[in-house]
């Protein structure tokens, strides 16, 4: 208990003063004068720690970018925003954080989650509590079902699993008739089951001939991997599908280098690997490797010039590259002030909309995030653009990029409204 | 029989480091009767010092090749955090265990803080510098020369421990301390300096196993609650207080869980807290442990 108030106390940082001009500039924005002196309080749980710390770090990254840009060009509807921070840790606890951003603090909206654990614990407080709510990383799916089937409140990202859909197509893609034992070693909770299962059914679907030779399942988080590392290299697979995401990846492939599995022989399927891309070192990460960026890849050629000033600002700010979960924070934002605007607009002015018309106002908006283009369905869960490609060593960094890279909208890796997930890998139109 | 040799040397490599971090908890216990449950942020400590000194080392023109040389001294260095702490413990000597332990979780906490404060919450790594030595091969199995280093590391220092507290007059007093503190004093025994030398040199072996498992790892807060758990399972297989259970309990474990992971992935911790059940039903006390009187 006195670690949670310590906590609190000492990790809360409320980000103020940020675009303290935009009042100025909201005067000529073209919005009704709607409570213009009040700042737009959004909450942001993340996680500030541990091995999802980085993550963490990099969303909150890319909420500060958002809510700067948005303020510097008249906040949302003529209110600047202001962000107050709580930590993400376990389900329990921020679950409360969040009952305090609510209650206490009495944000206008809360955004972010990393961990599916927490977000799947945390999403009927959200329902119980009517708070607008948009998830980062975290889904309401208890393994791949649907918990939360009609969300009035709650906004999610896309499936999990659309990282390990579009991974499994890329398998096929690039290494059909190359592999035919296949070994997995897969975070121990349902992100890392339910990828495994899905690439097995996939490869089911495509027809192709294959053979699980060894599967582990270290705990989240586990650094020594020597012994996972062992088994797997007593398994012989062509093969390994690994959807670790935190700092275990690069753990385990330099461990794995190190062992000799990484000599170029064994295929590798990452789907997540784009959280540690830069801990990613071309010395021990071998070419060829099917690699999850998902929905930002920093060293996209194509880029959008939002995507590269917000690189460039991220670099000289950080010393750093930014991964998916900038991108998330920024969708999630910009879908929270198109829907508010949307909202105002539909009023026609006077008082600041209502939590339940923002809400209408989000369903099937439309939105430019920093990866590409996004949007939020009708029930509740994003839409966004994945990237994912093959590693090269071809780059002037020390750690691996892709080339080549394929693009694909979420809409051909979840599920649609209402589906089972199984039923549309084994019935939808997927093409490679 | 390759994949048997690579199961056990994945093993004994996490046997080793265990060792390491319960071997100072076994002194500590051994001598001042307190429970650390501070023991895994020094070994965090040791993890992200060793990184730090290393880079460091490595900037002021340090040859990769002293890799070991390095971390070595890193984990000893900041090993002498432990008379600092040792203070703090002075208060609670006298109190309940209750309030032993409390301080020492409180210690973690503080430690945990800390290292954030001062090397930020994301996970750190030294690249692929673990490799510098290059590999072994035998057997049709490949070991990394930088882990055969950490096994032997951690194999020297159980004999020197073993010599110090066997051989020296130190190690006579430290043993006749641990046996009965009040009659040793009356001999003339410092108490408080024999407290502040093994508080630090069990601080010591906790940072050494942190420094040395991460250049093949990752400093990460959460390598705190991680190791702590099967340090303990250790313990109690091997006995509270005994450096031989800590050797032997850190090599059941290593090799259980290595076995565990190879065998069915499933078991892996589940196997060894089997074996702390049935070694705290058949023998309480653990396999070297003294029974309570």
């Amino acid at each position: 208990m006195k670690k949670q108030l310590v906590q609190n106390q000492k990790r809360r940082s409320v980000i103020k003063g940020i675009g303290a001009t935009s009042l100025l500039a909201a005067g000529g924005w073209g919005f009704p004068a709607i409570a213009q002196n009040t700042p737009l309080k959004v909450g942001i749980l993340a996680p500030r720690a541990g091995i999802a710390g980085t993550i963490g770090e990099c969303g909150l990254r890319g909420a500060m970018f958002a809510v700067d840009k948005i303020n510097k060009t008249g906040g949302i509807g003529g209110r600047k925003v202001e962000l107050i921070i709580e930590e993400e840790t376990n389900a329990k606890d921020t679950t409360e954080r969040f009952r305090k951003l609510v209650l206490q603090d009495k944000v206008d909206c809360v955004q972010g989650i990393v961990s599916s654990g927490v977000s799947l614990a945390m999403s009927p407080t959200v329902e119980e509590m009517k708070a607008l709510t948009i998830y980062w990383d975290g889904t309401s799916q208890d393994g791949v079902k649907e918990t939360i089937p009609t969300p009035k409140y709650l906004f999610r990202s896309t499936d999990n699993e659309c990282e390990a859909v579009m991974a499994s197509l890329l398998a096929i893609k690039y290494y059909k008739g190359k592999f035919a034992t296949i070994a997995g070693i897969n975070p121990d909770y349902s992100y890392g089951r339910n990828n495994w299962a899905a690439f097995q059914a996939l490869l089911k679907r495509f027809g192709i001939p294959h053979k699980v030779v060894a599967e582990q399942w270290p705990k989240v988080g586990t650094m020594d991997l020597s012994s996972n590392i062992a088994a797997l290299k007593a398994a012989k697979p062509d093969l390994i599908f690994s959807s670790l995401l935190f700092a275990d990846l690069p753990v385990f492939m330099q461990n794995a280098h190190a062992a000799g599995l990484a000599n170029g022989d064994i295929k590798y399927v990452m789907p997540a690997a784009g959280f540690q891309q830069t801990l990613m070192k071309k010395e021990f990460t071998p070419e060829g490797i099917v690699f999850g960026l998902n929905t930002l890849d920093f060293n996209y050629p194509n880029a959008s010039p939002l995507q590269k000033e917000f690189v460039q600002f991220y670099y000289s700010k950080y010393k750093d590259y930014p991964n998916w979960e900038a991108d998330r924070a920024y969708f999630a934002m910009q879908i929270y002030k198109a829907g508010a605007e949307k909202a105002i607009k539909t009023k026609g002015g006077g008082a600041w909309p209502k939590t339940e018309e923002i809400i209408t106002g989000i369903e099937g908006i439309e939105v430019q995030s920093l990866g590409g283009p996004g949007r939020m369905r009708g029930d509740h869960i994003a839409e966004q653009t994945f990237y994912q490609g093959l590693t090269t060593h071809k780059n002037k960094y020390d750690f691996v990029t892709t080339n080549p890279v394929d693009k694909k909208f979420s809409s051909e890796l979840q599920k649609p409204p209402g589906m089972d997930f199984w039923q549309w890998i084994e019935t939808a139109k997927i093409t490679l | 029989m390759t994949a048997f040799i690579d199961i056990v040397l994945s093993g004994i490599f996490h046997a080793a480091v265990l060792f390491l971090l319960a071997g100072g908890l076994q002194l500590v216990f051994g001598v001042q009767k307190i429970v650390n449950l501070s023991c895994g942020a020094f070994y965090a400590l040791g993890a992200y010092f060793g990184i730090t000194f290393v880079n460091f080392s490595i900037q002021q023109g340090a040859s990769p090749s002293y890799l070991l040389a390095l971390i070595l001294l890193a984990g000893t260095l900041i090993g002498l955090v432990g008379p600092l702490i040792e203070r703090l413990l002075r208060l609670v000597y006298q109190r309940e265990e209750g309030f032993q332990l409390l301080l020492t979780f409180a210690i973690m906490l503080v430690l945990e803080d800390l290292i954030r404060m001062i090397w930020g919450a994301t996970p750190m790594t030294l690249g692929n510098i673990s490799m510098v030595y290059g590999k072994l091969n035998f057997a049709s199995t490949t070991l990394p020369v930088y882990k055969a280093l950490v096994i032997g590391s951690s194999i020297l220092l159980a004999l020197a421990l073993g010599w110090m507290l066997q051989r020296t007059n130190f190690g006579r007093i430290v043993r006749a301390t641990a046996e009965n503190r009040r009659m040793s004093e009356a001999l003339g025994v410092n108490g408080v300096w024999i407290n502040v030398a093994i508080f630090t040199l069990g601080t010591m072996l906790g940072t050494l196993g942190g420094a040395l498992v991460v250049p093949t790892s990752a400093a990460s807060l959460d390598m705190i609650s991680e190791v702590v758990v099967e340090a303990f399972a250790v313990v109690v297989i091997g006995g509270l207080g005994s450096m031989r259970g800590a050797l032997v309990g850190a090599l059941i474990v290593g090799l259980l869980r290595a076995f565990a992971v190879y065998a069915y992935a499933e078991l892996e911790f589940l196997l060894i807290y089997l074996i702390v059940i049935l070694v705290l039903i058949i023998k309480p006390s653990g396999l070297y442990g003294k029974a309570a009187e």
